[in-house]
């Protein structure tokens, strides 16, 4: 991909005031952090819309921006039918796991797991699976900066990647929490009128007719659409196993990811956290359908162009250029103004997170005797150290960028996902059982990317036993994520099963979690969620193993 | 009891509805109509009729211009989970005031 060959000035003054306002905001919202709880959760008194905003920020980074455009290109039906996945994970989030996160009044998703199961070594467990996934989804990201830079400047994606991670490491520093929440809200603001705006003008000069509502404007070009590339909308005749996969990463896979859940622990009380995920879905959706037509444009206008010859790389630019092609340089100063609102804010949320993680889950488990006023100074130097290892180990980032962060979602389902909702709603489950699903989930996923994406190993020639054979076809890799989660599940289950039950100070937590003020052992203890598990991921192991005469490769 | 109870079906059949909702309907609409429906896809058949590629023909099916099983895929991944989600808030609303009163 060649660079504009000249400065976008207009492009690159309405960027620098992004970033300005969004240190000016950390810099305002300084104010309000006096202690460890403002700093890492805001004093817990964000409100619903706040939150919500925030939210939306935090779930539409540059992977949607402009990855899901590339991937729309390369994926045309499927590649929309993962994301229609990740959009109504949100809700699987908010009913299983939201309201209760809240009411247990955690800092971070590490101390849920830790002071649920009563267990220190689960603690640090579960930061190894945080940084993990964190460094992934933050790589994925980085990029993204960096490509927004790259076509801004000209400069290479490391320049971008170097400059944006440290702007956004200086105001996570120096907000914290506050300071975040209220970027994150100003972003979504910015990002919702620098997608749609666009958007719209490049769908009137293509000639849809329903231009000025994006998400369903452009009906009337889908017969031109057909003829140009007939499978565009055919679902493809595959085997179900791989909805499946692309289901349990995105449900599970929200709730195991750390920035999304710390955002739950900052708002007032339950109903808060359930209203503002409800605001969250009903904007993310509509910033889902419109990239959703901005890939359909741009497959359109690149069949419709002619010398239109970009290779796959170059797919992550094709917002821009598409913009700047039907828009004009006005429009795209502000899709581009837009991108790095959207990858700031994603990096902010994440950074945060892997702050709290070392400061207060790691460093404060391990010296407990230190108090709030110094770890609060360690957590403003964590915080810009972690910045700075990030901006390193992104040097060298993925060639896709929302692979990464799929790799990611599969992960955090099944190392933190399944923890998080077996410990709100299965009293009998405890820290053996935890340990085990934890391990082993996460390395089923950690080595599927490090053999499969890290590597370049074909998937079904990777060394897991009698499952390889079946990792074919499109998206094949992704069935990885079946065994990680449904591994999970079962060892979680299962040893739980065979150990000692939990003490009832631990059991008690799941009936305050769930709001009731008096204790009943007879709740949330029953044999019929965890044999469902069993049965249903039993069944998934074997589904995933047949039919393959139904649905050939 | 009978609170924890409702809380606990209200749940899952919110969660089964989202799950399906989210992705899984539109491709299951497409597989099942031509399945058991449309009557093409036998083993044997399957490749004959949809060519190596497996791509499912769907025609005369539109919806403001779309084809139907797209229509649905993002209509009731956005609309759809928004409702579902709103519904069960109301219903914990409701619970949670039980709990306290």
């Amino acid at each position: 991909m060649e660079p504009r060959g000249e400065v976008f000035v207009l492009g690159l003054v309405l960027s620098i005031v992004v970033l300005i306002i969004s240190v000016m905001i950390s810099v305002w919202a300084r104010r309000f952090t006096r202690n460890l709880g403002d700093y890492y959760v805001a004093g817990r008194s964000i409100g619903a819309v706040n939150n919500g905003l925030a939210m939306v920020s935090l779930a539409l980074s540059l992977t949607t921006f402009i990855g899901l455009t590339a991937l729309i290109i390369e994926g045309v039906y499927i590649a929309v039918a993962v994301y229609a996945s990740f959009t109504a994970a949100f809700i699987g989030l908010m009913i299983l796991a939201a309201p209760y996160l809240r009411r247990h009044k955690s800092f971070t998703t590490m101390a849920f797991i830790s002071e649920r199961y009563g267990s220190k070594s689960l603690r640090y467990m579960s930061v190894i699976v945080m940084m993990i996934v964190s460094v992934l989804y933050l790589a994925g990201n980085l990029k993204g900066i960096g490509i927004v830079f790259y076509f801004l400047l000209g400069v290479p994606e490391v320049v971008g990647i170097v400059v944006g991670g440290l702007v956004v490491t200086l105001y996570v520093t120096l907000g914290g929490m506050y300071g975040v929440t209220y970027n994150q809200t100003f972003q979504t603001i910015v990002l919702l009128f620098c997608l749609l705006f666009p958007v719209a003008i490049v769908l009137r000069t293509l000639g849809a007719s329903g231009w000025f509502f994006p998400p369903l404007g452009y009906g009337d070009m889908v017969p031109d659409m057909i003829s140009f590339v007939p499978h565009y909308f055919w679902a493809m005749v595959e085997h179900p196993i791989t909805y499946i996969a692309i289901f349990l990463g995105s449900f599970f896979g929200i709730i195991g990811l750390p920035h999304f859940v710390m955002r739950f622990f900052t708002v007032r009380d339950a109903r808060e956290a359930r209203w503002s995920t409800v605001i969250c879905v009903f904007l993310v959706g509509l910033v889902n359908t419109t990239v959703y037509a901005t890939g359909f444009a741009a497959v359109y206008f690149m069949q419709t162009t002619a010398g239109m010859d970009l290779t796959p790389a170059a797919y992550d630019y094709m917002v821009f250029i598409l913009v700047e092609a039907l828009a004009g340089e006005g429009w795209l100063a502000l899709a581009v103004a837009g991108s790095v609102a959207a990858g700031l804010s994603t990096v902010s949320g994440l950074l945060l997170i892997m702050g709290a993680g070392l400061v207060h889950d790691l460093y404060g488990e391990m010296k407990p005797e230190v108090d709030d006023e110094k770890k609060l100074k360690l957590s403003y130097a964590a915080m810009f150290v972690v910045g700075v290892l990030v901006i390193l180990f992104s040097l060298n980032p993925p060639e896709f960028i929302l692979k990464a962060i799929m790799w990611s979602f599969g992960i955090a389902a099944a190392g933190l996902g399944v923890p998080i909702v077996l410990g709100i709603w299965w009293k009998r489950t405890n820290k053996y059982g935890v340990g085990a699903g934890m391990v082993v989930g996460s390395l089923i996923g950690l080595l599927g990317w490090i053999m499969i994406d890290y590597m370049g190993m074909n998937p079904v020639d990777i060394p897991f036993p009698f499952f390889a054979k079946y990792l074919y076809g499109p998206m094949g890799w992704i069935k990885v994520t079946v065994l990680a989660v449904t591994f999970s599940f079962i060892l979680t289950v299962v040893v739980s099963w065979l150990t000692p039950p939990p003490p009832q100070e631990l059991q008690r937590q799941v009936d305050e979690m769930h709001g009731w003020q008096d204790y009943d052992e007879k709740r949330y203890n029953g044999k019929g969620l965890p044999i469902t598990i069993l049965v249903i991921c039993v069944f998934l192991l074997w589904f995933m193993t047949t039919l393959y005469d139904v649905f050939p490769k | 009891m009978k609170d924890y109870k409702l809380e606990v079906w209200v749940t899952t059949i919110c969660f089964i509805l989202v799950a399906i909702t989210g992705g899984f309907f539109s491709s299951f609409v497409v597989i099942l109509n031509e399945r058991f429906f449309d009557q093409v896809p036998t083993p044997e058949g399957l490749v004959a009729f949809y060519g190596e590629t497996m791509f499912v023909i769907k025609e005369n099916l539109t919806v403001l211009g779309f084809p139907l099983h797209y229509f649905l895929l993002i209509m009731f991944s956005w609309i759809g989970v928004t409702i579902l989600g709103a519904i069960w808030c109301l219903v914990m609303d409701r619970l949670e005031e039980r709990q306290k009163a």
